[in-house]
């Protein structure tokens, strides 16, 4: 049986930052994740660091909070961070009155903002609505909600934490109401197994009520659908949120090549309905039109949807260290010693969160480790030494790209197959220019069960064809390795593109019923993955 | 003011058909079109009907066309024209020296890039099976730097298909040496063997890594003319069978066809007009008068006494889809769609059902006249063939280049 001190539930932000901490307080741990890394919220989001403009009026507390968390994880996580900044536009459409309420709030907390011309916002920003009204600069930024999970993983096992993917939680072991393991299922192979631990922090978002309710605890948290929208291009090179009380299809967030627009809001029953629908596609784009009128000509590349973590306290609950972000419940205030569970907050407040909680544990563990999590960078920089040779086989902005992919280990590696094989340089996906090479190297990681987690790793597939030519690629690379988890590649095609159609069907229309043409055209029509063969008829 | 008796509008395949249909009846044509069509994305391999409702495999592409639901093209051809249209595909084929092998009594299985089989109708003698089916032992052969083939990813799969299972597989590569640092296509290999330095160097090549007798599944790199002198000039220096298999775009299969066919048209005196976006039609009295053009430098009315409209689907540009509706932009043609975008598509991308979203398109008659929703012939003189028509997913059932060659006949025999 495999024993540690702390199991951590949930391979989010939250959870790998806990992770991470833990184990540069010295406390051994080990993170247990259902799915992939970031398979929850932490990739189904926005991807916007927070100034915090948009709580300041009506929760200043998490403004504050979100202000302090942006600036420690610009600079320790620098790779993962694009610095964009943000515009707060007003449109004709919003209430004036609000705009020196919103000002005013996000003075006190200490959120700058600087206003400037519509004239000037539409110089920086040409593709804005010119029927705006006013306009404010804030420190907003883009962060890859991927690649933030991994270096924190990267970092966290370094110092000897350990992650085991495909493993969900089952059972909390107890006896004389302190926690002495816990119970989990093989995702892929149901396989059933226990770990032996002495504390358990349960941050598995949306799913906290569920973890909760296996040690017969009550967590009431609502799982809320927000569904956005991915741009094939950016749209506008900063965030531009709409300056008005915090609403649905407000905000647009600029990512690389591409930009999200969100999100809408529904009560949903399971943590994982993330299912979008056309219906909230059309919402989104109505609204969306108030700050750029062309948006229904710009080439959408799919939907997407993740559930937030609605939190209602137990008003009878007492004893419960809270902000208004997030809460951390101890559960030994309901009879259960050695339980935590955290909830609610944003992904801009990963890290605070992940503090609060090591040190409620380490108080329990009688740790005396400070947080050095603010201070301490996620990765090293790549050394210029290994740019440079990087550039030798990488195009030179798919140099760039794969350094801050991979980080100084992974582009070693993954220079080492191509130096071993040069045509493993080619590119398997042309959209988001993945080598052959990087697409193996992210196969192999023991993390990796199927093509999508390569995409995680990657970001193949998430580009303008969607998977419709490096689908076909990608299977061939990593059987042609033996590295396909002994499965038939038809089962690989199909959960590629199953998980891929997801997220196009509420957008086939305009060119992506075009690309679909294509790629069915491919898989269905000429590669027939999916047909039975007459075996008497051959 | 010039008049033809028929504008053709669209050279994909159905187009490119319906345009040899009316030379043969002594038609005066001119084919408007813009880019080549799916034929050189999706390919020359001509399926008719492989598979039914449910996914069941048609017994043959004969009674698979049968079996078709009331609202298929199929159903409003009707078997005479569709066997007819088949009948003149293959003699021109024939006669351009680049001949299809099947007919419509027999399912060809032909191998696919993704160790599968697939069910067809008509295929180039590149794609010939026959030798394959009776092989104890088949080499598959990959070529170094060829993103778009995995040699051993056939050989594995092919173990699973019991009729396959039995046979040997050994896996060989080449390195044709194109590549320098840059990605290889199928048509760059193919390329490369059009040349006489290329098919010299790849014999000698192949020469190494396969014996004199084996049965080789390769990609599609045969060269890219409709001949099939490279096959035979490598199969006789090598003593080999080469089985092409159905692959990935760009499609070399697709280019062969489209050149043949362009060429077979020329001949018979039908003036083509590339790079030519119809954009919009005039129409009188239930009539089409003409259609006009929009090039880079001004816009041209071509006048005709009859139109057949073959500008594809959703991926030739024929139809445009939008949420909850579908739009015909030439003519403006009624497209009926649920209003509600969610009953487009199935949850499941691949199934055993067809997708609801890919059988949109114009309704038509038995003369493929495009009919409103009470079934009232819209317009007289123009007449619609290919991915435009309604009824039928060419993905699910593999029927796509069957529909286009039946259809754009019927339209050129019905004018
Ligand atoms: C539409 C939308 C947009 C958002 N935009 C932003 C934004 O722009 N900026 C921002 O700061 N915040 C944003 N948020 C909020 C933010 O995304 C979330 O608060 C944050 O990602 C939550 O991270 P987490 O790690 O707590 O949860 P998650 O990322 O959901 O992680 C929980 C993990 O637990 C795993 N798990 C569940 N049950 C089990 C089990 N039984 N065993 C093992 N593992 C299990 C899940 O698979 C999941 O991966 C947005 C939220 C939504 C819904
Ligand atoms: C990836 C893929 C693989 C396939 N594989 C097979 C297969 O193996 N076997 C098979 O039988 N079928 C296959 N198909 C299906 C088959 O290719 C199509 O169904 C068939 O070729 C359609 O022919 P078409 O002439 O109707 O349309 P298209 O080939 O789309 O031709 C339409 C033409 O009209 C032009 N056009 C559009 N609008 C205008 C305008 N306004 N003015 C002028 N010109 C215009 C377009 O540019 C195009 O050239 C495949 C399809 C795809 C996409």
């Amino acid at each position: 049986m495999q024993k540690t001190t702390v199991v951590v539930i949930g391979g989010g932000a939250t959870g790998v930052g806990i992770l991470r901490d833990l184990c540069m307080r010295g406390v051994d741990a080990i993170l247990l994740e259902q799915q992939d890394l970031a398979y929850g919220t932490s990739s189904r989001y926005h991807g916007l660091l927070h100034s915090g403009g948009r709580y300041a009026v009506k929760d200043a507390e998490a403004g504050k909070e979100c202000i302090e968390e942006n600036t420690i994880l610009r600079k320790i996580g620098r790779h993962c961070v694009e610095q964009t900044e943000g515009f707060f536009a007003r449109t004709h459409l919003d209430d004036e009155a609000f705009e020196g309420k919103w000002v005013e709030a996000c003075a006190k907390v200490g959120i700058p903002t600087i206003p400037i011309s519509v004239e000037e916002a539409l110089r920086l920003e040409p593709n804005l609505s010119p029927k705006i009204k006013s306009v404010y600069r804030v420190p907003d930024a883009a962060i890859d909600g991927f690649r933030m999970v991994w270096q924190n993983v990267a970092s966290a096992r370094k110092y000897g934490g350990r992650v085991l993917t495909y493993t969900t939680v089952v059972g909390i072991e107890h006896s004389n109401n302190q926690v002495v393991g816990i119970k989990v299922r093989n995702t892929l192979t149901g396989e059933v197994s226990n770990i032996a631990c002495d504390f358990i922090v349960s941050a598995a978002g949306s799913w906290a009520g569920e973890i909760a309710a296996l040690a017969g605890i009550n967590v009431n948290v609502q799982p809320d659908r927000g569904t956005l929208i991915a741009f094939n291009h950016r749209i506008t090179s900063r965030i531009v949120n709409r300056l008005r009380p915090a609403s649905d299809g407000d905000i647009f967030v600029p990512h690389g090549s591409i930009t999200i627009l969100g999100t809408t809001s529904a009560s949903v029953n399971k943590p994982d309905d993330t299912v979008p629908n056309a219906k909230e596609v059309v919402e989104l784009l109505n609204i969306g039109e108030a700050l750029f009128e062309d948006i229904r000509s710009y080439r959408m590349l799919r939907a997407f949807a993740g559930t937030r973590p609605l939190y209602s306290a137990d008003p009878n609950a007492t004893g419960r260290g809270a902000s208004r972000g997030f809460v951390t419940l101890d559960h030994a205030h309901d009879g259960l010693k050695g339980f935590v569970s955290v909830v609610g907050g944003k992904f801009t407040t990963y890290r605070l969160m992940a503090e609060k909680v090591t040190d409620l544990v380490c108080g329990y563990l009688n740790v005396k480790t400070p947080c050095r999590t603010a201070v301490e960078n996620l990765v090293e920089d790549t050394s210029p030494a290994l740019m440079a040779k990087a550039r030798l086989y990488f195009p030179a902005y798919g140099a760039e790209l794969a350094a801050s992919r991979l980080g100084s280990e992974g582009l070693e590696k993954v220079i080492a197959r191509i130096q071993e094989k040069p045509e493993k340089r080619q590119l398997l996906c042309e959209c988001e220019n993945v080598t052959m090479a990087e697409v193996e190297e992210a196969a192999a990681d023991s993390t990796s069960y199927m093509i999508s987690d390569v995409r995680r790793k990657t970001r193949m597939g998430m580009g303008t064809c969607q998977g419709a030519f490096c689908t076909f690629r990608s299977v061939g690379a990593v059987d042609a390795n033996g590295l396909s988890w002994g499965k038939d590649t038809n089962v690989l095609f199909k959960e590629f593109l199953q998980g891929r159609w997801k997220g196009i069907r509420p957008i086939l229309w305009g060119n992506v019923m075009r690309e679909m043409e294509l790629t069915r055209g491919i898989y269905e029509g000429t590669l027939n993955i999916n047909g039975a063969i007459d075996n008497e008829g051959i | 003011m010039r008049e033809y008796d028929i504008v053709v509008i669209g050279g994909g395949l159905a187009g490119l058909m319906a345009a040899a249909a009316a030379t043969k009846r002594g038609k005066k044509v001119t084919l408007l079109s813009l880019g080549s069509g799916t034929l050189t994305i999706g390919g020359g391999i001509v399926d008719v009907m492989g598979y039914l409702e449910g996914g069941i495999p048609a017994a043959t592409p004969s009674a698979g066309l049968l079996q078709v639901g009331a609202g298929h093209p199929y159903k409003k051809i009707g078997r005479p024209a569709i066997e007819e249209s088949i009948r003149f595909f293959k003699e021109i084929c024939e006669q351009e020296g680049y001949s299809y092998i099947g007919n419509l009594d027999k399912t060809q299985w032909i191998p696919t890039a993704a160790g599968t089989l697939k069910p067809t109708c008509l295929v180039p003698r590149t794609m010939d099976t026959t030798e394959l089916k009776k092989a104890d032992k088949v080499t598959v052969l990959g070529f170094d730097a060829l993103k778009d083939f995995y040699p051993s990813l056939i050989a594995k799969n092919f173990k699973k298909i019991p009729a396959f299972a039995q046979k040997e597989y050994e896996v060989v590569m080449i390195d044709p040496k194109l590549s320098e640092g840059r990605d290889v296509t199928a048509l760059d290999v193919a390329r490369w063997l059009d040349t006489e330095e290329g098919l010299a160097s790849c014999i000698e090549k192949m020469r190494n890594v396969i014996d004199s007798g084996s049965v080789v599944i390769i990609p599609p790199i045969l060269g890219t003319r409709p001949s099939y002198a490279v096959k035979e000039k490598l199969e006789k220096a090598l003593g080999c069978h080469f089985v092409e298999t159905a692959s990935v775009p760009p499609s070399i299969t697709g280019l062969r066809l489209r050149t043949m066919l362009v060429r077979y048209l020329k001949k018979n005196g039908v003036r083509i007009v590339e790079q030519a976006i119809v954009a919009k039609s005039i129409v009188e009295d239930g009539k089409c008068v003409a259609v006009i053009t929009e090039g880079v430098d001004r816009e041209r009315t071509y006048y005709a006494k009859s139109f057949i409209l073959a500008n594809g689907g959703f991926y030739g540009g024929g139809l445009l889809a939008e949420p909850g509706k579908v739009i015909e932009p030439i003519f403006n043609l009624p497209v009926e769609a649920p209003t509600d975008h969610e009953l487009w598509a199935n949850y499941s991308l691949f199934s055993s059902e067809a997708q609801p979203f890919a059988k949109l398109g114009l309704d038509v008659d038995e003369k493929m006249r495009p009919l409103d929703a009470n079934g009232k012939v819209l317009l007289n003189n123009v007449f619609v063939a290919g991915r435009n028509l309604r009824g039928y997913d060419f993905s699910f059932e593999k029927s796509g280049n069957g529909v286009a060659i039946a259809s754009g006949y019927q339209a050129a025999m019905s004018v």
